[in-house]
């Protein structure tokens, strides 16, 4: 039992985690219907921003984190706008950018390696507390995790339903043509969109930075549990990313209690599989928004 | 006197001939350059040990020339990216064969050794691995020779700690790579015939960053220590988390690096390890020197990694020597032919290297423990 009562706390801390991956993943794809593979050095570019204060600029914690959601946001907008939208443009199909979005994320991740060089960027001297509850322990790090997924889901939310730009992302996700015909600049919005989106990575992105280190390959994994994460809570939807993120934790983390944890990475993909045969537009898509 | 001999090129070379006499003869397939191949994992997701390894070979390789080259004939290393896939570590070989006609290479990276090294030895190219210590490479190949401790000397040096504290339920994380296998595999059978029992075994990607259930279970099997058969970065994390999460328990281990202590932080403390042993201030000269140089030029300790493929290539270039002084053409024969005929190799650890049939070397290991986040010699592992 407190093998169970440890998985369960180590799911809801990765859960909360794979949240905040799946919110920014999601909000990109359903407004501009990118699969946005450059999610990945983005987060990895977020990661080395806040490091940089730090290590580069001698600057605490607190102060550099900040760097972090402001160079995501930089370079997720930078992303959409020389990247995808010259492409967009020209009428290139959904595969073509597909295509493009792999192709931008080795250069950038290149690029991260050449300026940074490849090895572990740590934060010098960083310990999360660490809680005890009974049999189980819990770091000050899943502690944050949690509390940032709340604050971020409810100034997204905010942000999405009382502004002007965040009701015409809602009209873009909903119909992007139908958006530009009654005049909402589907550009600036999209470029709004990767920004924002970019920026909630890098706070996913901070806690990795702490706990293990920057490196330039860093999101490559966290791309793809975000994309999971995104389709399995329901893409368009912020309580289906937060309820995928949970899900993706906790089945990763419990399904592996009596299962050898060599599956641990096969687990999450299953759990898409199914999703995709049972309920393809994801199991909380009714929850809107 | 002949036309187009002058007085002053009959005085040149009546002062060269004593230096004539002396050199080796030239030989008529002498390569304008000895050029030796390197495979590395230099955009791998974990090729810190690839920098450490490049440095090490760059060193060599300039000491070497600056010394006037092996008889005279200039070194170089061709040095290509395999990025920890061995299909593209084959293509690299394949390159590297192309190009240069390589003789001799050092590989890295067991994986990329076992796809690469069936090629080598088609072909009777050298080769040498300083990196690599999955047990599927030793005595599969004729060609292959190892200056690393493999997996079954790591594993059985890194259990003699807890053998020697009477210990008795180890559990186990484990890479899910070659590596990481061979030294489970070698370990639970050592471990069994020595009495103990495993109570748990866990496995991660070497680049996993989620390994929180793994040592929720390794925890929760409460075992006498914890057996750690990984390499950098990947026992950083594990350190990390396992004490974290409360784990009190000695951990051990086969490598420590720069990059794991500074993912481990203040928990590398205590971490003890079994590692081929290179002790830049060992008395013998040698050791010295190229620890001091390596401090020079890049500012750190040099670490087994960067000290086997600096070796690696000074014992290319003795069998160069050798084979050149029994008459041979610089090929991979030959020199596989000069090291069968002499397995002893002057080493940079001091001392001389001797190579096995098998292709295995003999080299002390030896165990260490972190204190204050550096490591400690402790003593050399006792292996009968």
């Amino acid at each position: 039992m407190a093998l169970f009562a440890q998985l369960l706390a180590n799911g809801l801390g990765n859960g909360s985690f794979y949240a905040l991956l799946g919110l920014g993943f999601g909000l990109i794809f359903t407004t501009t219907r990118i699969v946005h593979f450059a999610y990945g050095p983005v987060y990895a570019i977020s990661a080395f921003a806040a490091w940089s204060g730090g290590a580069l600029l001698g600057l605490p914690l607190a102060v550099s984190v900040i760097f972090a959601p402001v160079a995501a946001a930089v370079a997720g907008a930078a992303i959409y706008w020389f990247g995808y939208r010259p492409f967009e443009r020209r009428g290139m199909s959904s595969h073509s950018i597909l295509i493009l979005s792999l192709g931008l994320s080795i250069i950038l991740e290149s690029g991260l390696t050449l300026i940074f060089g490849p090895s572990i960027h740590t934060w010098p001297d960083f310990s999360p507390p660490i809680f005890i509850f009974g049999p189980v322990f819990v770091t000050g790090l899943q502690i944050a995790e949690a509390v940032a997924l709340a604050l971020v889901a409810v100034a997204l939310l905010l942000f999405l339903r009382g502004t002007r730009y965040g009701k015409a992302i809602l009209a873009l996700s909903d119909n992007r043509d139908m958006a530009r015909i009654v005049g909402i600049d589907t550009d600036i919005v999209s470029l709004i969109v990767f920004a924002l989106a970019s920026a909630i990575a890098a706070v996913a992105s901070v806690f990795t930075m702490l706990n293990e280190g920057a490196t330039p390959t860093m999101g490559f994994y966290p791309v793809f549990v975000a994309f999971v994460v995104a389709v399995v809570g329901g893409l368009g939807s912020i309580p289906g990313s937060i309820a995928g993120g949970y899900l993706v934790g906790l089945v990763e983390s419990l399904g592996l209690w009596k299962i050898p944890t060599g599956w641990q990475n096969s687990i999450a993909f299953v759990l898409l599989f199914v999703v995709l045969l049972v309920r393809p537009q994801g199991l909380f898509a009714g929850m809107r928004r | 006197m002949p036309k187009g001999i002058t007085r002053r090129k009959a005085t040149s070379l009546l002062a060269a001939a004593p230096a004539l006499w002396n050199a080796p003869a030239a030989l008529a397939a002498d390569p304008p350059v000895f050029r030796i191949g390197a495979l590395l994992g230099l955009t791998d997701k974990a090729n810190w040990n690839a920098t450490v390894m490049q440095r090490g070979i760059t060193m060599a390789v300039d000491e070497i020339n600056a010394k006037g080259g092996i008889d005279g004939i200039k070194v170089e290393a061709a040095i290509e990216d395999h990025q920890g896939v061995p299909r593209v570590g084959v293509d690299a070989l394949q390159r590297l064969r192309a190009r240069y006609d390589i003789q001799a290479v050092l590989l890295s990276y067991s994986t990329v050794a076992l796809a690469s090294a069936p090629i080598c030895e088609e072909n009777k190219i050298f080769m040498m691995d300083g990196g690599s210590v999955s047990d599927a490479l030793v005595g599969k190949f004729s060609y292959l020779f190892h200056n690393r401790a493999v997996a079954s000397v790591l594993a059985r040096a890194a259990l003699s700690i807890p053998k020697q504290q009477n210990m008795k339920k180890m559990a186990v994380m484990a890479a899910s790579t070659d590596e990481g296998q061979s030294l489970l595999r070698l370990s639970q059978a050592d471990w069994k015939a020595y009495g103990g029992e495993i109570v748990e075994i866990e496995q991660a990607l070497a680049t996993a960053s989620n390994i929180d259930t793994q040592i929720a279970k390794l925890r929760t099997s409460n075992p006498d220590f914890l057996a750690v058969w990984e390499f950098s970065p990947g026992p950083g994390l594990v350190l990390k988390r396992a004490r974290e999460f409360g784990m009190k328990q000695p951990i051990i281990g086969v490598e420590y690096t720069a990059e794991i202590a500074k993912v481990a932080g203040q928990y590398a403390e205590g971490f003890q390890f079994a590692s081929d042993y290179f002790n830049p201030n060992v008395d013998d000269a040698w050791p010295k020197q190229f620890a001091a140089s390596y401090r020079a030029k890049y500012g750190a300790d040099p670490e087994v990694y960067a000290a086997n493929y600096y070796e690696g290539i000074y014992v290319i270039a003795e069998l160069i020597r050798r084979a050149r002084a029994a008459g041979k053409a610089y090929t991979g024969e030959a020199l596989r032919t000069a090291l069968l005929a002499n397995p002893k190799v002057p080493s940079v650890y001091g001392g001389n290297l001797v190579f096995n049939p098998d292709g295995s070397c003999l080299k002390r290991v030896g165990i260490f423990s972190v204190k204050d986040g550096k490591a400690g010699f402790q003593h050399f592992a006792e292996l009968a």
